[in-house]
């Protein structure tokens, strides 16, 4: 039984974070709420009204430069692709990993590498590496493997594609070290067992490794898809702010240039709500479709 | 429970948020100044501002770099919040945009009687009736950057300037038919750096009233056909090409010119490059020059400053703008100054490189500070880059630049 000063003392303790978490995400997200059913733009960037659902009936009525549904298929594309590799070859490489062998330190510090480089440095690496001409990807493509060099930069497909490598590169490591940390856990008896049942080394994969490692790697992807979903860094300097032509946007860096180029604040708020309703709905999906929750054991 | 937790609770929540507050103890005597100068800008200002502190104990001046985009973006945000700093500083275009979002304040009523006397009238940044910026530079403006290794004379006209580059280029010859060292180099993702040949063959980007896009047309279509012949007919730019590459180039002599803007050249000088400056050729089909686009650098001041804070905002920035100031800036950067004084200064007057930027300046034209501009540069941006990319003929990108130009004005408007 809870007496009224115990009460309080609990009270204390969490309302520095309450105010907090109102401070950092409940009253932004309200405010951005009520800004998308508003006109806030440059010239009314002080005196904005609310006008009800105009911004929503515009990105999804009126043609915008870029086209809404095109960078939404591109978000698609974007966010599928990257979560596939990473997860496919961050657990290729956890179940490498997970075998005896010799220099593995050395292995995994060299595959975390990706990952503990900022992706500033990252993105404007590559950026530099996809250049036509003096390109470190060119000149491996033209001078050791006798391939014609790709204008990757210039062109819209040509230029998604390299955000999309440099987004894999960087994305795999979290999802190996998910992984290996998983199939770590996994208790070496079972192994045993289906050796006694002379399982092979594919029925050991889909019958043990994958069921077991699954309650762990199925959070990972969800927040795979919600970092990717998300991820403005990479495509907005890969490709130097949507270049070219604006048309290697995904939503959420197409979100930043409707607010900090164009000062279209309203616009944007509305477009954010849009990446939140999409990211609920494919979260709580995702989740209830893998039964991520159920017990392994 | 003891009262003595409960204390302990209470002093724990008050220190949680005691970082949340912002201290204003020391905000009275500190300046801060957000800009988006290059690093040997920075090393100079930041000397200049040293020199000031050590004149004034307990004044502290703050310099903080931003990315041009950013730090337009990153103002009118934190200004509108309350917040931001006491001086932004850079080129003149964003005034209309910061006088829309009343971010800024005039400063004809601030500065003291006869400052203004001594600048010249395009360092002065005067819009819809009120003085919004001072500026310390004048120009910001492109030119004809070459490398002295190569070149000895510059060109007059772009047919000079063609038959150039390709004598360099076969003098120097080529790898994997990609010549060893480019006649001409740059930027050519930026609109900014294709207003030069827009102009040369007789455009501008607003009609006669300054304010309704013009870029739908002859002129627009012949200046988006010559610069893509002058990459794949004349050859005698890279494939492709944005600031960083151009400029790369440049410093590694692989190409033997370069245009780019005043902000750079005292960077190729410590580099040990032995440049020269010359204006941008006449496009000869036209008989006019390329002229770009120029503006004043200077300072405004954030309508968030305090009435008690402004006497010393205003003594920093009469300070930053100083004769003296002037005179060095001028002469380690080679920038046009604002005040007529320092070009009776005998290092500033035979300076080759600042009377060529000078008489660049004279042929170029003042980029307009209204906002519509910023419609401007992103409708032109994306199919520029789409000609340059062949995704779009040049009749196709003019019409849509137009049209999207419009549009956003529209938007930006209703």
């Amino acid at each position: 039984m809870y007496t009224r000063r115990d009460r309080l003392f609990v009270a204390f303790l969490v309302i520095p974070s309450f105010v907090l978490l109102g401070a950092v995400v409940i009253y932004p997200f309200i405010y951005n709420l009520i800004l998308s059913f508003g006109n806030m733009n440059l010239t009314r960037i002080r005196d904005w009204q609310l006008v009800g659902v105009r911004q929503y009936v515009k990105i999804l009525t009126e043609p915008t430069q870029p086209d809404f549904y095109e960078i939404f298929l591109k978000t698609v594309i974007w966010t599928v692709v990257n979560v596939v590799f990473h997860v496919v070859l961050g657990v290729f490489l956890a179940l490498l990993l997970n075998q005896k062998l010799r220099g593995k330190a050395v292995y995994r510090t060299l595959l975390i590498i990706p990952w503990a480089i900022p992706q500033y440095i990252v993105a404007l690496t590559w950026r530099g590496m996809f250049n036509y001409e003096y390109g470190a990807i060119n000149v491996i493509l033209t001078k050791y493997l006798n391939l014609p060099a790709v204008e990757w930069l210039k062109s819209p497909t040509e230029a998604f594609l390299a955000c999309i490598l440099t987004n894999i590169w960087l994305g795999f490591p979290f999802m190996m070290v998910v992984a290996l940390g998983a199939l770590q856990s996994i208790p070496s008896e079972l192994y045993e067992a289906a050796d006694i049942d002379g399982a092979t080394w594919y029925h050991k994969l889909t019958r043990v490794t994958l069921p077991l490692i699954r309650p762990v790697m199925i959070p990972a992807v969800t927040l795979g898809i919600i970092w990717t979903f998300n991820s403005l860094n990479i495509v907005w300097l890969v490709t130097n702010t949507g270049e070219p032509s604006d048309k290697t946007h995904i939503l959420v860096s197409f979100v930043y240039k409707a607010a900090f180029n164009f000062y279209n604040f309203s616009q944007a708020a509305a477009l954010s709500i849009f990446i939140f309703v999409i990211l609920l709905a494919l979260s709580l999906f995702f989740m209830r479709r893998s039964r991520a929750t159920e017990a392994a054991y | 429970m003891k009262p003595a937790l409960l204390i302990l609770a209470f002093v724990w929540t008050f220190f949680s948020f005691g970082g949340c507050s912002r201290s204003t103890a020391d905000d009275s005597r500190r300046i801060v100044i957000w800009h988006q100068m290059r690093p040997d800008e920075r090393d100079l200002l930041q000397r200049q501002i040293d020199r000031y502190m050590k004149s004034h104990p307990g004044t502290t001046v703050v310099q903080l770099y931003m990315e041009t985009e950013t730090l337009r973006s990153g103002f009118v945000t934190g200004s509108i919040a309350g917040q931001g700093p006491d001086l932004v500083y850079g080129p003149s275009d964003p005034i209309g945009v910061y006088e829309v979002t009343k971010t800024i304040v005039p400063l004809e009523n601030l500065v003291p009687p006869g400052f203004l006397a001594d600048f010249d009238s395009s360092g002065q940044v005067w819009y819809k009736g009120h003085l919004y910026q001072l500026a310390d530079k004048i120009g910001n403006h492109l030119a004809l950057v070459y490398n002295k290794k190569y070149v000895t004379r510059p060109p007059a006209t772009d047919q000079e300037l063609i038959s150039l580059c390709r004598r360099i280029q076969d003098k120097y010859g080529y790898t994997a038919n990609r010549p060893n060292v480019y006649g001409l180099a740059w930027n050519y993702t930026e609109p900014f750096f294709f207003i030069p040949f827009y102009t040369g063959f007789g455009g501008w980007v607003f009609d006669a009233d300054g304010l309704t896009p013009s870029l739908d047309n002859p002129s627009m279509v012949r200046a988006l056909n010559y610069v893509r012949e002058l990459r794949d007919v004349y050859k005698i730019i890279p494939g492709e090409s944005d600031y960083e590459i151009a400029d790369a180039l440049f410093k590694d002599g692989k190409t033997a010119m370069l245009i780019n803007g005043d902000w750079s050249w005292a960077g190729y000088r410590e580099k040990g490059i032995d440049i020269g400056v010359a204006p941008l050729p006449l496009i000869v089909e036209t008989g006019r020059w390329c002229a770009p686009m120029t503006s004043p650098k200077g300072y405004s001041v954030n309508a968030n400053v305090r009435k008690e804070k402004m006497p010393l905002v205003m003594d920093v920035l009469e300070y930053l703008l100083s004769k003296e100031n002037q005179a060095e800036t001028a002469r380690a950067l080679n920038t046009a100054p604002t005040r007529h004084s320092v070009y009776r200064d005998s290092d500033i007057r035979d300076n080759e490189i600042l009377q060529n930027s000078l008489l660049q300046i004279q042929r170029g034209r003042p980029m307009p500070v209204v906002p519509e501009m910023r419609a401007i540069w992103d409708a032109m941006r994306p199919s520029y880059q789409a000609v340059m990319g062949g995704a779009k003929t040049p009749e196709q990108a003019a019409r849509d630049m137009q049209h999207l130009a419009e549009r956003k004005i529209r938007d930006m408007m209703e």
